[in-house]
């Protein structure tokens, strides 16, 4: 599985590429909105988008609305150091939003399998 | 299904959660200069965006990287800037002072766990040699910020108010000194800065307390320094004052550092009398070391740095005479008070001790407390001159003169101890396009900032100075060259990722490094050769790095 990892401060986009990696997935990681446009543009075959909400220029939350807005519908998870219920309360067509915190070696894959695997009934 | 992490995902979250403990020194200084430019305009806005988005990413990466009381003192710093943002324009100014106080306490806070959590680092796996262990981390910040008194008619204190709290001062401003020395009863200041016409108002006031007084006044003449030394003032600047010397002169009045015991080296052939002055001088608390061999003095002088030299008029081989003749003649040594010790009683034999370069003659049997104080106000006197012509005054740093002296000496420690040692020369990339952009303000603001970064990220051993103009050197002692080389990219890396702020622009600047070690090169001649020579490769190289100086000979070795 391919994962385009979006975030400006290195340490944190290491670090979530590291978990990807971990669980098997390949990371390719860029620092803010305007690469992750750029790479988008040139590659579409990326299974998820995860990506910083807070970004210098555009945040997450607008590179998830331009990317909609361009027909894209590759699944975009929001990373943020706030509070991601807002968040996802704010833009309901997100299709997951977790915390930056200690838990998210475990919960960025939890959310990834709940985003990409159809609910089993 | 709970994913289980493989002992790969362990490693590299450790991995990672050092390299970011080693970077955030250099973030949070990057947050003490945009700490700098929050007293308005458009500077004032971006220095805004940048606190918030730098404490927004420490709060989610401390977080993941598992250091929560980092992440909630990050989260405490990004609410207080969002606060600041949510403030009416027209109320800002008002509470900016008790803001920015906040803000540098939770910087001051933040580097304190820093520490904390570097402390409890695993050391690197299969490491063999350790990396250099940074001065922050032996030493404790003092988190407190210190209070300054502030009496000038004509000083705005807001202006100076966010340079000084950025490195750790509150200003309180008094409009008259009653008022000052009111408030000082009730809460006493680590420091008073005091307007010269305003002085005679604190009359006494040295007398009663030991709060460190400074003088800002408009005249540079005698006979206003004179008024400012018989108030007691530790320190007098003629306006207009650079918020950067004013901060230093703060350090240095209020920086209680526990002076080092004054070192005496007595110089006697017989040992039972080294023994007995040496008993006396060590029973206050002074570092005496005997000699009972005169032929081994320069040996002893090297290796001991003594503070005073005192020694017996009458030996074999040597006399006192004949050694301080001999002391005289190394330029390192003409500073050195000598003091003659004998039974001597002849008035013309004195003399002729005294002009040989002898500051004084002490007759035996003396009475202890007149051994003490002859020493100690020698000592004390040569300290004072030798830590003024040793200092560079824009940074504080050595200067080139003290930095080749140390050299020399840390050099030959190295030889008789066999361990290697480092120089290092370091100059700031295209300083002189800084300058002529910018400013000369710009510029010794970068020149600070290389400084501070310098002596926060070296350790206390390791000597640096200003060699000149944006030239900077430093000794590092027990270090070899590639880890020497790897210390300071690090450095590189932080040095260049500091932006710098001149009015509404924004600038950042490199440096550029050479390297080279002792045992490679035996003489300081020699390493100081090299490491310039590395310097100009890295230069030549495409500036912004650091070589060794193995490295530079390849490389003229390739261009051959």
């Amino acid at each position: 599985m391919r994962i385009l990892v979006v975030d400006d401060d290195p340490f944190a986009a290491e670090m979530v590429a590291a978990v990807l990696e971990d669980g098997g997935c390949d990371a390719i990681v860029v620092d803010g909105a305007g690469p992750a446009q750029t790479v988008l543009n040139a590659d579409k075959d990326f299974d998820a988008i995860v990506s910083d909400m807070n970004m210098p220029g555009q945040s997450g939350m607008e590179l998830f609305r331009a990317l909609r807005a361009q027909g894209s519908s590759v699944p975009f998870i929001l990373l943020s150091a706030d509070d991601p219920d807002v968040l996802a309360q704010r833009e309901p067509r997100l299709d997951a939003c977790i915390a930056k915190d200690a838990d998210l070696e475990t919960s960025l894959m939890v959310t990834l399998a709940d985003v990409l695997l159809p609910p089993a009934d | 299904m709970i994913p289980t992490h493989t002992a790969s995902l362990r490693d590299k979250v450790g991995h990672l959660r050092s390299l970011f403990l080693a970077r955030l020194p250099g973030m949070l200084e990057e947050a003490r200069l945009a700490c700098l430019c929050l007293s308005g305009g458009k500077a004032a806005e971006t220095a805004i965006d940048d606190l918030q988005r730098l404490f927004h990413n420490l709060k989610g990466t401390a977080a993941t990287l598992g250091l929560p009381e980092l992440s909630a003192e990050s989260s405490s710093a990004t609410e207080l800037v969002a606060g600041w943002r949510l403030m009416p324009v027209a109320m800002r100014s008002e509470v900016l002072p008790s803001w920015q106080r906040k803000l540098a306490n939770s910087i001051a806070r933040l580097a304190v766990l820093e520490c904390q959590a570097s402390a409890a680092l695993p050391p690197p796996q299969g490491a063999a040699a350790p990396d250099l262990p940074r001065s922050a981390r032996d030493k404790k910040p003092d988190l407190r910020l210190k209070r300054v008194y502030l009496c000038d008619a004509e000083l705005d204190g807001r202006q100076l108010e966010s340079p000084l709290l950025c490195f750790g001062y509150t200003l309180t401003s008094f409009c008259d000194t009653a008022s000052l020395l009111r408030a000082a009863a009730a809460e006493c200041p680590d420091a008073i800065v005091v307007q010269a016409s305003m002085a005679t108002g604190l009359a006494g006031y040295e007398n009663r307390s030991d709060t460190p007084l400074l003088i800002v006044g408009d005249d540079g003449d005698f006979a206003t320094r004179l008024a400012a030394v018989k108030a007691g003032a530790v320190a007098y600047f003629q306006k207009p004052i650079a918020g950067h010397e004013l901060v230093e002169a703060l350090d240095m009045a209020t920086t209680q550092l526990e002076p080092a015991p004054y070192r005496v080296l007595i110089v006697d052939d017989e040992p039972e009398m080294a023994d007995y002055h040496a008993s006396i001088l060590e029973s206050v608390g002074m570092s005496a070391r005997r000699l009972n061999e005169p032929a081994r003095i320069l040996e002893e002088l090297d290796e001991f740095q003594p503070d005073l030299l005192l020694m017996d008029v009458y030996m074999p081989i040597a006399s006192g005479r004949e050694l301080s003749r001999v002391v005289r003649q190394i330029p390192q040594f003409v500073g050195l008070p000598i003091l003659f010790l004998s039974s001597e009683t002849d008035k013309m034999e004195q003399v002729s001790a005294l002009q040989v370069g002898a500051d004084g003659f002490l007759t035996k049997p003396i009475p202890p407390q007149d051994l003490i104080t002859a020493v100690a106000v020698r000592a004390e006197r040569t300290r004072v001159l030798r830590s003024l012509m040793m200092r560079d005054s824009l940074t504080g740093l050595l200067n080139h003169t003290t930095l080749s002296q140390f050299l020399e000496t840390s050099l030959a420690a190295a030889q008789r101890q066999g361990v290697p040692l480092c120089f290092m020369m370091l100059d700031v990339d295209r300083f002189k396009v800084v300058n002529d952009t910018y400013g000369h303000q710009a510029g010794d603001q970068v020149l600070m900032a290389l400084a501070r970064v310098l002596k926060q990220r070296l350790r206390n051993s390791d000597m640096i100075g200003r060699y000149g103009g944006e030239e900077f050197a430093a000794v590092l002692q027990g270090v070899g060259v590639s880890e020497a080389v790897r210390f300071v990219d690090a450095i590189r890396e932080d040095f260049a990722a500091l932006t710098f702020k001149a009015g509404d622009k924004r600038f950042s600047c490199s440096f550029s490094c050479g390297i080279a070690g002792f045992p490679d090169y035996e003489t300081a001649e020699g390493l100081v050769y090299a490491a310039d020579q590395a310097l100009y490769a890295a230069k030549r190289g495409g500036r912004n790095r650091v070589i060794a100086d193995a490295a530079a000979d390849a490389i003229a070795g390739e261009k051959q």
